[in-house]
């Protein structure tokens, strides 16, 4: 207790109370700080006790990691999961359908890809101009290496699969959904008319139709309207279809941060003389994709696990080529794995997005508070 | 070029560009016979305004009465209907060309700042210069100190607007617009969103910037300002230029019921 | 704008189309070098990858099969892989030129969509299985029960019939894939699971205690399984369809992957093995082919009994019993039309 008197103007400050500090403070103040509270404590405590050990026995304790099929793995771990499944089929899981002798080129583009990544995700690298270029160029080099020609040997793309197809997908709608999406969101607030209801009608439509719709007129009804004998490369068709569907939704995350941005912001631009794409690019644009970095990043995540749909056309991403694995007769029966696998590798990525989507924020946040 | 305008003498010679030049004799805004309207409301009618180079206009009037309007027309923010608006010698039109001519001689500071939160205050002032008159940076890093200490907060430079008092952030919007080597400086209430206790500092900075011969035109109610540089007050109500006068006479002697009443209300607190 | 530039990138990117405008499919399989072949996205005994992502199973071996009478290669099949749903649209649109796709031939599926089926590979019929413990051992017991479903086939509206003429209420629980009714039945979250008696088999095969489960006795429907292709092409039509019988035709004959094409070196006493295997007469060149189509076919996995034999006979894993499947000297009804 402080009792302690002092003249106005002259309190020291002082500590906060000792059942406010330290471990147990926390714990007072977190998990104990009403009865309820104490009994939800409670309940989760059991709860974990109840759900993690079993979890761990299953995952690691009593897994099989080796073994020929199934059976071999089940006479080892009767209880357990059986990695081995997953071990075998790891290159297929990779690499789908891709020429075994040519899959150093799949691990090059990923590489590459790591590379690229380096200038886009963080400021304060050295080159980092050189770095950027370079990752513009990427989808482009990383196509002519995936897909070949030009001196590589032409790997058709039906071969691709697995997380390769993910990441061709993913990465290629992420990269190009961002641009299309910006110029949709300017488009539809742009005075111009014919813009403006393009755009409108563009995202409206996307927006009203279901990405597997998409998909399937991609995979089958296109051929309808297509003159006979063409052929369109079907992944390329996926790839199209899924910018698209990304972009539509891309649009309106950003155009609700365009609409955040105070006019004012637009109008000292035009008062000192910038044009209007210098003041969108400098100026509103920065501006408003912050504000939508958690939108965006939404966006990317849902656009990166929507590329699971590709089973519907018949592309074999990981669940896929992991649906039909478990179709092959040594590893039948094996389908919680494989989700728990798939699962494994999709939290991974949409948690790594999300953790930098975080750290961007916290970056960029720095000039507006107060 | 780089050097800035002390006085209007100089700021003819040095701003470079001959159409200027050659006009030194023109006023520097000419608003004849203009119109506006939002839709159907007439917001502004038969506005007739000259100024001349060099001169200190304040325009007050009732909230609504278009005054903000009016000025917002003469660098384009605002689209005129009828009329003429001749700013140093060039023609508003719908031609791009005439109105970024126009913009990057024509200043504004705004009510609310509207300085750009994600750049610091260098880069703020930076921005203009070399995108608009592309400037080399370390030039404009040389001008854009100048202007920070002209308005007394060059060591803010590397902070971010967020980070500053209301009042810091309008002088940093002052010296942002000067940074463009303006001929004329447009103020749009520039000390209406301020604390009572920052509306000086601001104040200080637009009387030196007036005794140092600019051309500014000033929409705001403080009087005091008024009084000590302004050439001419200008009373506005429903659109219209209800009252022109010296600031002495149109303190003392206001000739319009409406002005009348307008300075009752605002004097009286 | 960004749409055009879009459509043109895509086209130049696109591997443009060689076939000409009226190409027969047989002129399109040959100039792409590739047979698109339609089968299951993975289905225990009839589709799957092995680990290094070759396909295998029952279908996929007729694919190759007639890869290897068309093209000389039972490896040049580019495999389309298609859900419930999806084959038929993808067959009709020219995705794909053949479907093996353990499909049931009927009625509105050769006329309404348009399909000519070949002959069948697999005679079939729809099944329960259920948990012996559940104490039932008729499909007419089943009233009140859960059941799993697949959505899109012929087994649904099979269920739907058999149900209202046994007067049995039951709540459908639909599943899209093979693996996916397996799942949701071993978890209980349906009572029973319908589908083709095989893949039930093949199924059961993969349970923790296979003998926990019984297959009732009653098939509900008549599943008789066969590739198909589309309307339109009659030649393509032809070759596939003598490709199966071939298969077919090579157990009756006792031509066997091992020994066909020293039978087919020189013409021997058997007249039907001579013409099949292109020793005499040049019946490759009535579909379009040469003397050697149906050499090549049963070379590339065997003929009928030896591919049943392989992925889905007592040997294997499921162990389905030939049954009707038998030839019909053998007391099935597999019964293969002659070369002559």
């Amino acid at each position: 207790m402080n009792t302690a008197t002092y003249q106005p103007g002259e309190h020291p400050e002082l500590p906060p109370p000792v059942s406010e500090r330290g471990a147990l403070g926390w714990v007072r103040a977190h998990l104990l700080s009403s009865p309820f509270n104490i009994g939800l404590t409670l309940l989760s405590l059991w709860f974990l006790w109840w759900i993690v050990p079993p979890a761990i026995d299953w995952f690691f304790i009593d897994a099989a990691y080796t073994g020929a099929d199934r059976n071999a793995c089940r006479a080892t771990a009767p209880d357990g999961a059986c990695w081995a499944f997953v071990g075998e089929r790891l290159q297929l899981f990779t690499y789908g359908f891709y020429p075994a002798e040519e899959r150093w080129r799949v691990n090059l583009s990923f590489v590459l890809l790591c590379v690229a990544l380096v200038p886009v995700l963080f400021d304060h690298v050295p080159y980092r101009k050189a770095g950027l270029i370079y990752a513009a160029a990427f989808p482009f080099i990383a196509g002519w290496l995936l897909i070949g020609g030009f001196g590589l040997t032409p790997v058709p793309t039906d071969k691709f699969g697995g997380f390769m197809l993910t990441l061709v997908i993913g990465v290629t709608g992420i990269a190009f959904s961002l641009p299309i999406g910006i110029l949709l969101a300017l488009g539809r607030m742009s005075k111009l008319p014919i813009i403006h209801v393009f755009s409108v009608s563009f995202i409206e439509f996307i927006r009203g139709v279901p990405l597997i719709t998409l998909l399937f007129v991609a995979s089958t009804m296109l051929n309808y309207f297509l003159p006979p004998g063409s052929t369109f490369d079907l992944l390329l068709r996926v790839l199209i279809m899924v910018t698209l569907f990304a972009s539509g939704y891309m649009a309106e995350v950003i155009r609700g941060g365009l609409q955040a941005i105070p006019s004012g912001q637009s109008e000292a631009a035009d008062a000192l003389g910038l044009k209007y794409w210098q003041a969108m690019r400098l100026i509103v644009l920065p501006q408003a994709l912050r504000i939508s970095i958690p939108g965006i990043v939404n966006t990317f995540i849902g656009l990166y696990k929507d590329t699971t749909l590709v089973i519907i056309i018949g592309l074999l991403d990981p669940l896929g080529i992991g649906r039909a694995s478990v179709a092959d007769t040594k590893w039948a029966g094996l389908s919680t794995e494989l989700y728990v696998f798939v699962a494994v590798f999709f939290f991974v990525s949409c948690f790594a997005m999300s953790r930098y989507s975080l750290y961007l924020e916290r970056k960029l946040e720095t000039g507006h508070k107060r | 070029m780089t050097t800035a305008p002390t006085d209007t003498d100089s700021q003819t010679t040095v701003g470079g560009d001959s159409v200027a030049a050659s006009h030194a004799d023109q006023p520097a805004i000419d608003i004849i016979g203009m119109h506006k309207w939002y839709a159907d409301f007439h917001v502004l009618k038969n506005i007739n305004l000259r100024v001349a180079r060099g001169e200190r206009i304040v325009i007050c009037g009732p909230s609504g009465s278009g005054k903000s309007t009016m000025i917002r027309c003469i660098n384009r923010l605002e689209e005129h209907q009828q009329g003429d608006i001749i700013v140093d010698g060039v023609k508003l039109t719908n031609d791009l060309k005439n109105i970024e001519t126009i913009r990057r001689e024509v200043g504004m500071v705004f009510q609310h700042f509207n300085l750009f939160p994600h750049l610091t205050v260098m880069e703020n002032c930076m921005l203009a210069p070399v995108w608009v008159r592309k400037t080399p940076k370390a030039e404009a890093v040389e001008t854009a100190m100048k202007y920070l200490e002209r308005v007394k907060i060059p060591e803010q430079a590397n902070k971010y607007p967020g980070q500053l008092s209301g009042g810091q952030q309008q002088r940093v919007a002052i010296a942002r617009s000067l940074c463009m080597n303006p001929r004329i400086m447009l103020f749009d209430e520039p000390t209406s969103a301020l604390d009572p206790e920052m509306i000086k500092e601001v104040l200080d900075v637009m009387v030196e910037l007036a005794q140092e011969g600019m051309t500014m035109l000033c929409v705001t109610h403080e009087m005091g300002f008024a009084k000590t540089v302004a050439n001419r007050v200008i009373f506005m109500d429903v659109g219209e230029i209800i009252e022109e006068n010296t600031p002495d006479l149109f303190f003392d002697q206001p000739q319009h019921e409406r002005t009348k009443l307008f300075l009752s209300q605002i004097l009286s607190h | 704008m960004k749409v055009a530039k879009i459509a043109a990138l895509a086209a130049t990117l696109s591997l443009a189309g060689a076939g000409a405008g009226h190409a027969t499919t047989l002129e399109d399989v040959q100039s792409r070098g590739e047979l698109n072949c339609i089968i299951n996205t993975g289905l225990i005994g009839f589709a799957a990858p092995d680990a290094a992502g070759r396909w295998d199973g029952f279908d996929v071996a007729h694919c190759r099969a007639v890869a290897a009478a068309v093209l000389g290669d039972p490896d040049k099949v580019k495999f389309v892989n298609a859900t419930g749903k999806t084959r038929f649209t993808l067959l009709n649109s020219g995705e794909g030129d053949v479907l093996f796709r353990n499909t049931t031939e009927t009625m509105s599926r050769d006329a309404d969509l348009k399909l000519s089926f070949l002959p069948v590979t697999y005679y079939d019929g729809a099944g329960f299985i259920i948990r012996k413990d559940k104490g039932v051992t008729s499909a007419r017991d089943l009233s009140g029960a859960s059941i799993c479903i697949q959505t899109g086939t012929t087994t649904e509206l099979n269920l739907a019939d058999f149900a209202r003429a046994n007067n049995i209420d039951y709540e459908p629980v639909p599943i899209e894939t093979n693996e996916e009714a397996r799942t949701n039945y071993l978890a209980d979250r349906c009572d029973t699971y319908i589908t083709d008696a095989s893949g039930l088999a093949a199924s059961r095969a993969t349970f923790d205690n296979p003998s926990d489960h019984i297959i009732l006795p009653e098939l509900i429907s008549k599943e008789p399984l066969g590739g198909a292709v589309r309307h339109g092409d009659d030649q393509w039509f032809d070759i596939t369809k003598w490709v199966v019988n071939a298969l077919i035709l090579g157990e009756e004959l006792g031509i066997t992957q091992a020994n066909v094409e020293s039978m087919a070196a020189r013409a021997g006493k058997n007249g039907d093995i001579n013409r099949m295997l292109g020793t005499e007469g040049d019946f490759g060149a009535m579909i379009g082919l040469d003397k050697k189509w149906a050499v090549r076919a049963i070379k590339a996995g065997g003929n009928y009994g030896e591919i049943f034999d392989r992925y889905l006979g007592p040997s294997t894993d499921i162990g389905l019993e030939r049954g009707l499947n038998a030839l019909y000297t053998d007391g099935g009804i597999m019964y293969a039309a002659p070369v002559r």
